[in-house]
């Protein structure tokens, strides 16, 4: 398997493992909308915390398992593959964050803006790196 | 449009140049071996110049290379 498909696959394994919890126990909760929301806050940063954890042992872990390809620029393929997923990506971002910035306000506020702009900016970096994966997975 | 689709022979090459392997010929053009593999089994088409580097590394034209086989169209 590709280094870069690794390293997309721990990323998409850290987002799952911290922000499903959270985004579960904000759907399951009714969270006040009213800011700043110290409870809410706390559970934002557990979840941030978990991530960076989780993305630095993985690529400890992972680069120590192959320290050669850790260190190997892209290649066209690499940067074909990414210039892909990124335009995947903005799109979703871009859809996410009109309807977060120009149509929530007028119906929601406080943390419902913030978690709803936190689901679109996870569902862009799933699709960003799922479409590494699934182009490393056909092209091989 | 032209329909069609690339094929190669890259792995016959390899084979006739003392079984070099993929990471070699990977790294004599500056790409990965998986990309080599992929190019091989017709996954993934190389940039115009990827092309020419591998066919300098084995000495040939490029279409001794790599070929173009055009679907039949109506």
């Amino acid at each position: 398997m590709p280094y870069r498909e690794k390293t997309a696959w721990l990323s998409l394994i850290a987002m799952a493992v911290a922000f499903g919890p959270y985004f579960t126990i904000v759907a399951l909760r009714s969270v006040p909308g009213a800011l700043p929301n110290l409870r809410q806050l706390g559970l934002f940063a557990v979840a941030a915390i978990a991530q960076v954890l989780i993305l630095g042992a993985g690529h400890l872990y992972l680069h120590r398992g192959s320290p050669q390809d850790a260190g190997t620029p892209p290649d066209e393929r690499d940067r074909a593959i990414m210039r892909r997923s990124i335009s995947s990506a903005y799109y979703v971002l871009i859809v996410g964050m009109i309807l977060v910035g120009c149509v929530m306000p007028f119906n929601s506020s406080g943390w419902s803006i913030i978690n709803a702009a936190l689901v679109m900016i996870v569902a862009a970096e799933v699709v960003h790196y799922g479409v590494v994966v699934l182009s490393y997975r056909r092209q091989t | 449009m032209m329909e069609g689709s690339i094929s190669n022979r890259i792995r016959i090459l390899r084979f006739q140049n003392g079984e070099m392997s993929q990471a070699e010929l990977g790294q004599r053009i500056g790409v990965t071996r998986q990309t080599i593999a992929a190019i091989e089994a017709g996954k993934y088409s190389p940039s115009l110049e990827a092309a020419f580097r591998i066919a300098q590394v084995f000495h040939l034209p490029l279409v001794e290379v790599f070929q173009w086989d055009a679907k039949a169209t109506d």
